[in-house]
């Protein structure tokens, strides 16, 4: 049963000619993209432009949003994920998010992690013991936060509490995993750990993140889109982006000319 | 598998919030059927505008009527005495707020709110007690009687309107922007001008909403009207002179109606309803417009300019108006400290007078009847029983309501707005016409005799609303990140809403809970018809009927020779609801500070 859920979706992210509306606001205009599997991906624009936006779309995240209308084509593998049959927790098991601003379960380290494994039946003590240890580990948190596992998640330091969900994320074994701004509400030393964890996970998962920083792009990044008022103006492997960027706009963005 | 479940749980919660729109239509439908009779054999016409009152307990439907049934003078008693605690406590909370908002230290300012939720909380027989033993001999040194009549009801009214007015009117004095204020002192208002010239006129929608709701609480009191109104079905003639209010009228005569007048006073009932409707209305439409205000105030707030423009308008005619706001100054410190004071001398006058007479026997003591050492042991169980029975009931089902309310209903579709516009209703109805509906409902149901059964049911109903209420502004201080993260995580719905929402909003939901409490302990309305005010006899079970403490003060303040145990259980209730309040703050804190990160 397990085995198959993981057959179902694949790692690389397809999206043909996406289309969002929010009420009558257009928010994604005629999106097209292929995001590859077991490399960092990031998007980049200007505030608004639609990124986070994007970005939910691919754990079905706008669902809660009433009156939010999405067309176009979403694969994951070969899998649609706006097909009507699909299973949105499966989908969202196999694609973990990490926020912007850290949201910890006001619960327990070891509850906030084992929050999704429980979600999907496991109940034994070590199993989840196994789990818990193994996702901090993966999130280079493990040792700070090994004497601490039965303290409330709220009460840890912003880094900690950031890649405590990144922990969270992983304890579910997601194929693919999105992040929204994740270092943006971080000072410059749990930034560098964030990052060096981005390039640690990418060798098992696919990571989408979203960045202000055009510097974190650049070195974390393989591929980098560029958005713009709902477009997708450009979209390429990262070091072309900004050296060689092909369209004005992209130029200008991340010369710092605008935005 | 796991969609089914959701699917059932989604229904669970509907199934719930429609309970509450069927409460609603039970009320209407039962109160109509049973009055509708009354009006019919007495004409609507007659019934509202004559004047005399004189029933008969013989009448039937059947036969010619040989008494009369007007109730117009209780109508005007009842508007008269609504108006005058409007003047008296609809003024002196209004400057209270402004005082608790503006011109108080900020410690004094913690206490002060806290003691007007105890004042709030004070059952409304301790407020008649109080009149009757405290004001009406003072009042009586004026009076051409003993005090008894429109003044004294008009002074205990409107204490307890206090509380709304003052806390509604502080909230919408607290959510006026902060720029407003700043920009008057920055063009040279003083405090107390800045307050009352910019702040004060802003708010003012919401001010008003407020003594509406304040009318809305006046016109619907019963057990302090009853205590010190005189109650002989006569106009009120000024301020002295008994006069009847429309539930004194329920209450007075209920116990022994005949058939006729029993519709009569379920009619009576029905046009009470009708005016607290009227007045919700009013308040809904008011609160809404005070709503678009303020929205359009906050968009407003970027173009200084006009503000700033507005400000000058005023400060052309400063001078001419400097005076007016000092006396709003003194009044609002006046207000506030005559307030305090209330507070401190309803308190201290019970406690004095009450304290020496509780002792251990008169708590658990077995009291034996006809005699005359009393004791409430009795009561205190049967008001246990009752808040055991009218929280099981009511809990669960207003915090299925509220989540389905809050976390199930994104779009607000036609069926969630008559849900909510059922809670309005509910919240409105005066809590006698709750002891009538429960006394054609429940009581026939069960048999026709009073018992705990129906009364904690008829008091559940009374509850829901609040409840609701309450526990959806919980979980709307849960925040979406939260929700976010679960569902992030490939959570449902049912697991998100019972792991992680309600945990976080379980501080919230229990500090309603324990306030529903101290809501049933101190109301004695809704149980005196549906309980019954035995006092003697043990309950031993549900079908046993029994005075809760509320309903047994009332009692024995009323037959006059137990004045002393009248006292004493007056200690009882405000020593409880004290107790709640103090519970209900200290768990919501608590609880706050567990999930908000407390180190374990
Ligand atoms: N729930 C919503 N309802 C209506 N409009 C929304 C909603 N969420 C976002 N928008 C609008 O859609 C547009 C894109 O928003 P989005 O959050 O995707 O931008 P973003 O690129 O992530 O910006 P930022 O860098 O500030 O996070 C914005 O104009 C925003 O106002
Ligand atoms: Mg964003």
């Amino acid at each position: 049963m397990k085995e198959k859920k993981e057959e179902i979706f694949g790692q690389d992210i397809r999206v043909k000619n996406a289309n969002l509306w929010y009420g009558d606001f257009h928010a994604l205009k005629g999106v097209s993209m292929e995001i590859p599997a077991r490399a960092v991906t990031a998007f980049i624009g200007p505030s608004g432009c639609g990124k986070s936006t994007f970005l939910k779309c691919f754990n079905r995240m706008n669902d809660l949003v009433s009156g939010c209308k999405i067309t176009g084509e979403f694969r994951i593998g070969e899998t649609d994920i706006y097909d009507k049959t699909t299973d949105i927790n499966a989908l969202r098991k196999s694609v973990g998010m990490v926020f912007q601003k850290p949201n910890p379960f006001p619960m327990s380290v070891y509850d906030n992690i084992a929050y999704g494994p429980r979600t999907f039946g496991i109940r034994k003590r070590a199993e989840l013991d196994e789990i818990v240890e193994s996702s901090l580990r993966a999130s280079a948190t493990w040792e700070e936060l090994k004497d601490r596992l039965h303290d409330s998640a709220t009460g840890l330091s912003g880094g900690q509490q950031q890649r405590l969900c990144i922990a969270r994320a992983l304890a579910v074994q997601p194929k693919i995993i999105l992040m929204d701004e994740p270092t943006s509400a971080l000072d410059p030393i749990s930034t560098g750990k964030i990052e060096e964890l981005c390039e640690e996970l990418k060798k098992d998962t696919t990571i989408v993140v979203v960045t202000h920083n055009m510097q974190q792009a650049t070195r974390i990044s393989d591929k980098t889109g560029f958005f713009l008022l709902g477009e997708l103006v450009e979209y390429g492997d990262t070091e072309e982006i900004f050296s060689s960027p092909k369209d004005e706009r992209t130029e200008r963005y991340i010369t710092g000319r605008f935005g | 598998m796991t969609k089914v479940k959701e699917k059932i749980g989604r229904a669970v919660f509907a199934v719930s919030a429609g309970i509450c729109i069927l409460a609603v239509v039970a009320i209407f439908v039962f109160l109509l059927a049973k009055s509708a009779p009354a009006f019919a054999k007495i004409g609507v016409f007659n019934f509202v505008f004559g004047d005399t009152w004189l029933p008969s307990s013989s009448d039937s439907y059947n036969a010619p009527l040989s008494g009369e049934y007007g109730v117009f003078t209780m109508i005007v008693g009842t508007l008269a005495t609504t108006v005058g605690a409007l003047a008296f406590g609809g003024v002196l909370g209004y400057f209270t707020a402004v005082f608790l908002v503006f011109f108080c230290p900020n410690g004094l300012k913690k206490v002060l709110s806290s003691a007007i939720g105890v004042l709030a909380g004070i059952p409304s027989v301790v407020y008649g007690f109080f009149g009757v033993q405290f004001l009406l001999p003072i009042l009586a040194l004026f009076a051409p009687n003993n005090g008894a009549g429109l003044l004294a009801t008009s002074l205990v009214l409107g204490l307890m309107i206090l509380p709304t007015v003052v806390s509604l009117s502080k909230t919408s004095l607290e959510s006026v922007p902060r720029a407003y204020y700043e920009g008057a002192v920055a063009m040279g208002a003083t405090h107390t001008q800045a307050v009352f010239k910019t702040v004060v006129p802003a708010a003012r929608s919401g001010i008003v909403a407020s003594l509406v709701l304040g009318v809305g609480r006046a016109l619907g009191e019963t057990m302090a009207v009853v205590m010190i109104a005189g109650n002989s079905a006569t106009y009120p003639s000024g301020l002295f002179g008994s006069f009847r209010v429309l539930t004194a009228n329920i209450v007075l005569e209920m116990g022994y109606a005949g058939e006729v007048q029993e519709g009569a006073l379920v009619a009576t009932g029905v046009v009470l309803l009708v005016f607290v409707l009227l007045v919700n209305i009013l308040f809904s439409l008011l609160s809404a417009r005070a709503v678009k205000r303020a929205v359009k105030k906050t968009k407003n707030k970027k173009s200084r300019p006009r503000v700033g423009m507005r400000i000058r308008d005023f400060f052309g005619n400063l001078a001419y108006r400097m005076k007016s706001s000092s006396i709003g100054k003194g009044t609002a410190i006046f207000s506030g400290t005559f307030t305090a004071l209330t507070l401190v001398c309803i308190v201290g006058f019970v406690l004095i007078k009450g304290l020496p007479h509780v002792t251990p026997h008169f708590l658990f003591g077995k009291f034996v009847f006809g005699s005359e050492n009393i004791t409430i042991f009795t009561s205190i169980v049967t008001t246990l029983m009752a808040i055991a029975l009218s929280l099981a009931v009511a809990v669960p089902l207003g915090v299925m309501t509220a989540i389905f309310l809050h976390e199930y209903t994104a779009k607000e579709n036609l069926f969630v707005r008559i849900v909510r516009g059922a809670i309005d209703i509910l919240g409105g109805v005066p809590s006698i016409v709750y002891g009538l509906f429960g006394l054609i409902t429940f009581v026939r149901l069960f048999g026709g005799t009073s018992s705990i059964l129906a009364g904690g049911l008829t008091v559940s109903v009374m509850l829901l609303p609040t409840i609701v209420r309450s526990t959806e502004e919980s979980l709307r201080a849960v925040s979406d990140s939260l929700r976010e993260g679960s569902y992030a995580l490939g959570a449902g719905k049912l697991r998100t809403v019972f792991k992680i929402v309600l945990p976080s909003a379980l501080g919230g939901i229990l500090s309603a809970i324990v306030l529903a409490m101290g809501r049933v302990v101190s109301e004695s309305a809704p149980f005196l018809y549906t309980a019954g005010s035995v006092i003697w006899a043990m309950p031993t079970s549900y079908a046993d009927n029994g005075a809760t403490l509320a309903v047994a003060m009332y009692r024995l303040a009323g037959e006059g020779w137990h004045t002393n145990e009248a006292y004493a259980t007056a200690v009882v209730l405000v020593g409880i609801v004290l107790i709640l309040n103090l519970l209900a703050g200290f768990v919501a804190k608590k609880l706050q500070k567990k999930w908000n990160g407390e180190k374990r």
